[in-house]
């Protein structure tokens, strides 16, 4: 009953996703902190949760210099141009492409789970990764954008 | 549209007290949800998280006015019950409207506390001012499991309600939305994990709440905002009481034009003119309700409605009472092309056909209604002058109202109404054939030929065959040759302000309505039904018409 366009509904999931992953990013750069540090960690009072030696490269990317940080909220603004769209993606095969989408959506949800703000945007983005695969299962396309032939003042 | 968001916000009286009152309100709690925090003593420890926790606190109070709130528009029972006391204090038939605004404010606050929330634990696991870890507090404690919960129930409830969304499929939209039961057992019990306290570790009790208050400080707001929640999961208990009671659909005519009239006839089910009803027929889907504008007057026998078979719930449900959508569409296209026009004796369209539920071999559907619903139709007789305005498929709720004028005027008992304006605005006026048979009852028995007056503008374009057609059968002719009423078609668009302007005047001299001293305060209430560009276009010519003794008043029913 009804005909859910899968990929309409994914691109509001997708954008409601990215804002939270930009927002979480920002935070995450001021508040750092590795989200799986407590595989291994221990716990010490006063200090904190003292991560495991084996993940001090992650330490470094996410603590001593959020790069994961920028890079996700790097990512997040491109997505958002993608989805929204941004004028100059407007119409090309890129803002058509679902698979583009879920590939970007993926990386977004793997940068985001790295750090401590970004679990629900990571979750957030895998939903809308379901939506836009159901929507290639599906056959769904995006159309190319009718030209407004025929529209005064061109010639 | 002209007019900017401050225009639009500011400059509305009425809109502005709304804004002073909803957002002030929520400024309010924010403030004080802030100070109660910072100045308790016994939250000491806490408040060595600083400004992330006040915030987190203030935002918390705010989302459980929300929270409250956000089920108060939807309570359909209570408000029909209300809305003829209160409709002058705020506008009850913009209940999902407001519905809107208190989703939109617990987006804005939920970002808030969340986001104060992933400060505060951060700072709870790096001082330790609790031997924990901020993953425990994130995914082990109730707080936590719930938020995050509330929040991806969130992200499913806003992005399926977007009107594309919901346009496209309905039942996504309407599915995903009872995911709010989930989200308001979280909304209740967020609190239970007792991460508002001044011990070491939560003081959990054996008894209900199951947490004690001396220790466990939290607003306890879940005491206030569990009633909404009750009272309307008590509604939806009480709808699908009502629901079952004894409903038999008596019988379906199928309309020349293609419209299907269900007559139901349930006894126990009281409605006034004007009003709008959910149907679910089992046999095409055990779980969805689907709205429709009641047809028949309180004064028939049983209720109606006229289904067209547009989508494919409505076609299914043609399918199952034996008006498959192919004879309908022949139907339609014949009564479009004006077959069955027999101009023999009285000059009216073809009559419906009743289905013979003995010569199918299925008996007719078992059928539940659920209503009735308000609109502001209701309240028709108490104005002097009704200006009634449908729109193409917003037509339907004037045919109760006419109907249920002709009752009362039958019986000499129509209030304070003096006049009767219809005004109808449609395409192909063809289409609706059902509807001008109404109408053309209605109009022949009017005894006062000023009582009702009819005024039907068709705003298709006309072929040069049709234009003759017009002119020639038009001329001399007792009825028109479109409608076949008595009333002339008009063509175009209605000019609304000259329209209202000659019937400003005319009220004025006197000869609108006879016998009125124009020192009286003369009402003409405007009903319209139908889309929104045309409501502004009427309602804009309401507002410029009034005068210190003639209101215009205006009031829009939605769907």
């Amino acid at each position: 009953m009804g005909n859910l366009i899968w990929h309409e509904w994914s691109r509001y999931v997708s954008l409601t996703a990215t804002v939270y992953t930009i927002w979480a990013s920002f935070w995450g750069i001021l508040y750092r902190k590795f989200f799986w540090d407590f595989v291994g960690g221990t716990l010490r009072a006063p200090g904190g949760l003292q991560p495991a030696n084996n993940v001090a490269v992650f330490i470094d990317i996410i603590v001593k210099a959020p790069i994961v940080q920028i890079l996700s909220m790097l990512l997040g603004f491109a997505i958002v141009a993608l989805e929204y769209p941004a004028p100059f993606l407007k119409g090309t095969a890129l803002y058509r492409s679902l698979v583009v989408r879920i590939v970007t959506l993926l990386l977004q949800a793997f940068l985001a789970i790295l750090y401590y703000q970004g679990t629900n945007g990571a979750i957030w983005s895998l939903v809308a990764v379901i939506g836009y695969a159901r929507a290639i299962a599906l056959g769904e396309t995006m159309e190319e954008a009718k030209e407004n032939r025929g529209r005064g003042g061109k010639a | 549209m002209g007019e900017n968001w401050f225009h639009r916000e500011f400059l509305n009286p009425r809109r502005l007290v709304f804004n002073l009152f909803f957002y002030g309100v929520q400024l309010f709690l924010f403030a004080y949800g802030w100070y109660s925090q910072e100045t308790n003593k016994k939250l000491a420890a806490l408040n060595g998280l600083k400004w992330s926790v006040w915030t987190s606190r203030g935002a918390g109070l705010v989302l459980a006015f929300d929270g409250g709130m956000i089920l108060v528009p939807m309570l359909r029972n209570i408000i029909r019950v209300v809305r003829p006391r209160l409709a002058w204090l705020f506008p009850a038939d913009e209940n999902i409207w407001f519905h809107r605004q208190v989703a939109y404010s617990m987006a804005f606050w939920a970002m808030v506390h969340t986001t104060a929330h992933y400060v505060n634990f951060f700072n709870v696991e790096r001082t330790q001012v609790r031997a924990e870890r901020a993953l425990d507090i994130h995914y082990t404690q109730a707080g936590g499991i719930t938020g995050h919960f509330m929040l991806l129930i969130m992200v499913l409830m806003y992005t399926t309600a977007h009107h594309k969304v919901r346009n496209q499929c309905f039942e996504a939209f309407w599915y995903t939305h009872h995911l709010a039961f989930f989200f308001m057992i979280g909304l209740y019990t967020h609190a239970t994990g007792c991460f508002v306290r001044d011990s070491t570790n939560p003081d959990y009790i054996k008894t209900f709440p199951f947490y004690s208050t001396e220790h466990c400080l939290g607003y306890e707001s879940w005491r206030f905002t569990i009633w909404p929640g009750i009272i309307y999961f008590g509604e939806r208990i009480w709808r699908e009481i009502r629901a079952r009671r004894a409903t038999r659909l008596s019988k379906v005519l199928v309309h020349p034009s293609g419209a299907m009239e269900l007559r139901i006839v349930k006894p126990t089910f009281k409605y006034v003119a004007g009003q709008w009803l959910f149907i679910q027929v089992p046999d095409v889907s055990g779980w969805q309700w689907h709205p429709f504008t009641i047809t028949s007057a309180p004064e028939d026998p049983y209720v109606s409605v006229h289904i067209r078979q547009v989508g494919d719930w409505t076609q299914a449900l043609g399918e199952r009472v034996g008006a498959s959508p192919s004879v309908v569409a022949a139907m339609t296209q014949d009564a479009m092309k004006g077959k069955e026009k027999d101009d023999s004796l009285y000059g009216t369209r073809g009559n419906f056909v009743e289905l013979d539920p003995a010569r199918t071999t299925r008996p007719l559907p078992v059928v539940r209604i659920d209503g009735p619903y308000g609109a502001p139709a209701e309240d028709v007789f108490n104005v002097e002058v009704a200006v009634l305005v449908g729109a193409g498929i917003g037509v339907t709720p004037f045919a109760s109202i006419l109907k249920h004028i002709w009752y009362r005027q039958r019986k000499g008992n129509v209030g304070s109404l003096r006049r009767v304006e219809f005004f109808w605005v449609c395409r192909d006026a063809p289409s609706f054939g059902w509807f001008q048979s109404l109408l053309q009852e209605v109009e022949a028995a009017q005894a006062d030929p000023n009582f009702l007056r009819i005024n039907i503008y068709l705003t298709q374009k006309i072929n040069e065959d049709m234009l003759w057609n017009i002119a020639v059968n038009d001329a001399g002719a007792e009825y028109d040759p479109l409608t076949l009423l008595r009333s002339r078609t008009m063509f175009g668009r209605p000019d609304w302000k000259s329209i209202y302007g000659r019937m400003r005047d005319a009220i004025e001299t006197g000869q609108y309505l006879p016998g009125t001293n124009a020192q009286l305060k003369t009402r003409v209430g405007t009903y319209f039904c139908g889309p929104s560009v045309l409501a502004k276009a009427v309602k804009e010519a309401c507002d410029a018409t009034t005068t210190s003794n003639i209101n215009f008043a205006f009031a829009k029913e939605h769907f």
